[in-house]
């Protein structure tokens, strides 16, 4: 049975304006270790799909998992029932959409080997390996290793024409090693946060040489001294602890439904308001961010949106001034974009979805600058890698900032290791005091798996990328 | 019970060859109307099922969910997880599944709930935003009603079920720089009034309107029950009992130790019949009263079957939240110390020291400054850094316990000393 054309045919016959269907069947591999026990070793099959209907300036969105021809029809129904009484409360603020062309295309994530096709023994032998190494350490007392392979396969249609197919897969391997010493404890972790590709890409990380290196750092975080006192200091930022701040400081505000408002209820808003586009100074002349849903093995790399729309790349801040949001097909003529950025996302087939992060990275330097010449540049500071505690308030200006590992800089040396170092900051002061980029050889991407969002709670995927960087004047002190 | 459910379990039991099983159905049916700005966003509807099998063939586990209950699907269930479990290593923490159990009688669905037609829904929603246009604002927010089935059923005899009901509504209303919500969100649709709510919107909007800047301090602070449940959530998920033990929370030792205030209690309860409460856990442990805090003293941790087992001690799950609460009110509150803050809501909490159990995290949706027991102006948002279980050492006095979400009974509390560290700039 064509159940794309059946939908979208019914769609049009009840009156929609608009519909779409995306029939998707995910798959999660997850293996969770903890020490020498395997909590979790679980496959988990999602399958189904969701109509959107819009009708009269809003929408209704149903979803099942019966794979009928009745099923479908009183899905597509149900849908449309509930766009009009969507369009019953909207009769006076009608939503629109941004005007797109048809497509017929299909898109898969290149891999060499799908990690779902790799034996599952092989898995688990490496974990246990990595684990090993990590408990052979005196004094580390915790090993975990928690392992997700994912793939989605998607069978999207609309009523404008378009027929997709597209299938992506991911990645993610987390390693933690948790040390005690004279009553603390302290945790490393490795975590580059999934990547879109193959197992090819855990064998190339050499994860027990890893295992060893997070081991002892952990020994030397729980050992470090702290920070003391806040004061301001300067900041040297890797890559890694980058994505995570990017994300939460640029990411979100720029997503352009929080700008509008439609997420006051829940995720917060936005303070960078339409109003600054093109001329806000949200960060100094040096700093450039990209949306790039084209970007090899990102995250958020799928071809297409779930409204259709191709991924795209373009600036969302240029030479430090806000340039343009992260839109979807029912945000972008809100305040008057031609088109759709490609960003409307939905986890699972039973979310309708939602204007999501794209893959969004920070350009690197022009100049050449090493990491070794950015610390040797650097007086008095903090280095800071890897993600710890992260909290923003709703409207995404004051942040506090943790991370996984911390040296102090004193005249150009990483003096000492430190623990519990945080930092406070807000927009736009945090990124108009960037003053140093190392160039593109030391540019990494990081992957963010567990991005929470909307009401109904979704959870979406991207990545985000940046070489080391150096922030002035920042206020950095330890925890209590 | 879905006849669906017994037909799957069945088959499960005809079908599964592994020495021990355990068997998890839920089947969801949920519609979500969410609105911003004055209109309809999004409008959801529909049905969701999973199956999940976890098998064990001696010591060695395998699990596979899907979300079909066709044969195929539920032949694929089985193969993927026996597959899986012969091929995996020993757990050495493996515990056969638990046969059958004494089971609290419970009731969590509400028909009526159950029965609320997308056309009520709706009807909420378009009197909210009346209500909020007739006050010159704007309202977000979101109306969902939710009826879920449970089942777990072990090879070794556990047969468990359960079926529950949820409704909430949610508001947040922006006029001019004010930003400040109500919700409500229970097993029972019958204790909700729109008008109620809206009025409590209403008069915390009016009470916003005139901002200060504050800088941020040490200073006493009046939790409202949203504020507080936030706070008190993140510090449960480091109760752990295993982890305690193993030295990795700041309740390491701390077992049947005045370690909290002594004016703080918690629990999780079957007697409260407003709450939610799973009959048994994701283990097939039945629920039953527990006394997580008592009048200050730490006397229990959340903690697994396998850990429980190890330490000779009962295996225990938190299901539901309550915190007994005193009789002051906020008026009387404020009259107990010169100054302090009224906070509605917290949000983006995060730990920072897992080990010292240091949280941190920013007010939200309004915060109003008082002086010599009435309340002077609001105040701008402001970031806390705070260890909350040394937070319950500084209680002054305790409203009485209330409904504040489905899972959640708990006072507004006055805290003396509350650790500000930041500000933002609204």
């Amino acid at each position: 049975m064509n159940y794309p054309d059946l939908a979208m045919n019914a769609a049009q016959s009840l009156g929609a304006e608009y519909a779409d269907i995306r029939i998707q069947k995910t798959t999660d591999q997850v293996i969770f270790l903890r020490n020498l026990s395997l909590k979790n070793t679980s496959n988990n099959v999602l399958d189904g799909y969701g109509i959107r209907v819009f009708k009269d300036g809003a929408w209704g969105f149903a979803h099942s998992s019966r794979f009928s021809e009745e099923e479908l029809l009183a899905t597509v129904k149900r849908a449309y029932e509930i766009a009009t009484l969507s369009a019953s409360v909207n009769k006076n603020k009608k939503l629109r959409l941004a005007p797109e062309r048809s497509y017929i295309a299909s898109y898969t994530t290149p891999m060499k080997t799908d990690p779902l096709c790799v034996p599952f023994q092989e898995k688990v032998e490496l974990m246990l390996e990595v684990n090993r190494i990590l408990l052979a350490h005196e004094g580390i007392r915790q090993a975990i290793f928690y392992l997700i392979s994912h793939r989605d396969e998607k069978v999207f249609a609309s009523t404008l024409g378009t027929r997709l197919e597209l299938n992506t897969g991911w990645i993610d391997p987390m390693i933690i090693a948790t040390a005690i010493h004279e009553g603390d404890s302290q945790s490393r972790t490795f975590d580059e946060g999934g990547r879109a590709t193959g197992w090819e890409w855990i064998e190339s990380l050499n994860l027990t040489e890893k295992a060893k290196q997070i081991a002892e750092e952990a020994l030397i975080k729980v050992k470090a001294d702290t920070l003391g006192p806040e004061e301001r200091r300067s900041l040297v930022l890797d890559p890694n602890h980058l994505g995570l701040t990017m994300h939460e400081s640029v990411g979100h505000p720029t997503e352009l439904d929080r700008v509008l408002g439609w997420e006051a209820d829940y995720a917060g808003i936005s303070f960078a308001t339409p109003e600054k586009l093109k001329n806000y100074q949200y960060g100094s002349p040096i700093v450039n961010f990209v949306g790039d849903n084209t970007l090899c093995e990102g995250l958020a790399t799928a071809g297409f949106d779930d409204d259709g729309v191709p991924g795209q790349k373009w600036h969302i801040i240029k030479d430090g001034i806000l340039n343009e949001y992260g839109s979807t097909r029912d945000t972008a003529l809100e305040i008057g974009l031609e088109h759709s950025r490609g960003c409307n996302r939905a986890t699972y087939y039973y979310d309708q979805p939602i204007n999501r992060i794209p893959n969004l990275y920070l350009l690197p330097g022009a100049k050449e600058l090493t990491p070794a010449e950015l610390i040797a540049d650097t007086e008095d500071g903090v280095y800071i890698q890897g993600r710890g505690s992260f909290s923003i308030d709703q409207h995404r200006v004051n942040f506090q900032f943790g991370g996984d590992f911390f040296w102090e800089i004193k005249n150009g040396k990483l003096e000492r290791p430190l623990k519990k170092v945080l930092y406070k900051s807000c927009n736009p002061e945090f990124w108009n005091s960037c003053d140093a980029i190392c160039d593109q050889r030391w540019w990494r991407p990081f992957g963010v798996i567990n991005c929470g969002k909307g009401q109904p709670s979704q959870s979406a995927r991207m990545t985000h990328g940046a070489a080391p960087a150096r922030f002035r004047n920042i206020r950095v002190g330890g925890s209590q | 019970m879905k006849p669906l459910f017994e037909k799957i379990a069945q088959y499960i039991k005809n079908h599964c060859q592994a020495d021990d099983y355990t068997l998890s159905i839920q089947s969801r049916d949920s519609h979500e109307t969410r609105f911003a700005q004055n209109a309809i966003t999004q409008h959801i509807a529909g049905s969701t099922l999973e199956i999940n099998l976890e098998v064990a063939f001696e010591n060695k586990t395998g699990s596979c969910s899907v979300n079909q209950d066709d044969p195929d699907s539920l032949d694929h269930l089985i193969r993927t997880a026996e597959s899986i479990a012969r091929l995996n290593r020993p757990d050495p923490e493996f515990l056969p599944s638990l046969g059958a159990q004494d089971l609290p009688a419970v009731q969590n669905a509400d028909p009526i709930t159950r029965e609320l037609a997308p056309q009520q829904m709706v009807q909420i929603v378009q009197a909210a935003i009346d209500q909020a246009k007739g006050f010159g604002a704007t309202v977000s927010g979101m109306t969902e009603k939710h009826y879920g089935e449970e089942l777990r059923a072990t090879k070794n005899g556990f047969w468990g079920t359960d079926s529950e009901t949820q409704f909430g509504h949610s508001m947040t209303l922006k006029k001019a720089e004010v930003e400040t919500k109500v919700s409500y969100s229970a097993k029972n649709f019958g204790g909700f009034s729109l008008e109620q709510d809206f009025d409590r919107l209403r008069s915390q909007a009016e009470s916003l309107a005139d901002m200060h800047p504050f800088e941020p301090q040490k200073i006493a602070v009046i939790l409202r029950p949203s504020a507080l449940e936030e706070l008190i959530w993140f510090m449960g998920w480091m109760m752990n009992r295993r982890q305690s033990d193993e030295g990795f929370t700041p309740f390491t030792g701390q077992l049947n130790q005045l370690f909290f205030g002594e004016k703080f209690s918690l629990q999780s309860t079957l007697r409260r019949p407003e709450l939610l409460a799973s009959p048994f856990n994701y283990q097939c442990v039945p629920s039953r009263e527990i006394a997580w805090v008592e009048n200050g003293i730490l006397k229990n941790m959340p903690c697994d079957r396998y850990w429980a087992q190890n330490q000779g001690i009962e295996p225990l799950s938190s299901y539901n939240m309550h915190i007994p609460g005193g009789t002051a009110s906020e008026e009387e509150m404020m009259s107990l110390v010169p100054r302090g803050l009224i906070i509605n809501q917290f949000w983006y909490i995060r730990t920072v020291d897992a080990k010292a159990g240091e949280l941190t995290g920013m007010t939200r949706d309004g915060v109003l400054y008082f002086e010599d027991g009435k309340v002077k102006h609001a105040v701008n948002n402001l970031r806390f850094n705070e260890i909350p279980h040394l937070a319950t050492r500084r209680i002054k006095a305790l409203g009485p316990a209330q409904l504040a979400s489905a899972y959640s009974f708990l006072p507004t509390l006055l805290i003396e000393d509350f650790n500000f560290v930041d500000k933002t700039t609204f």
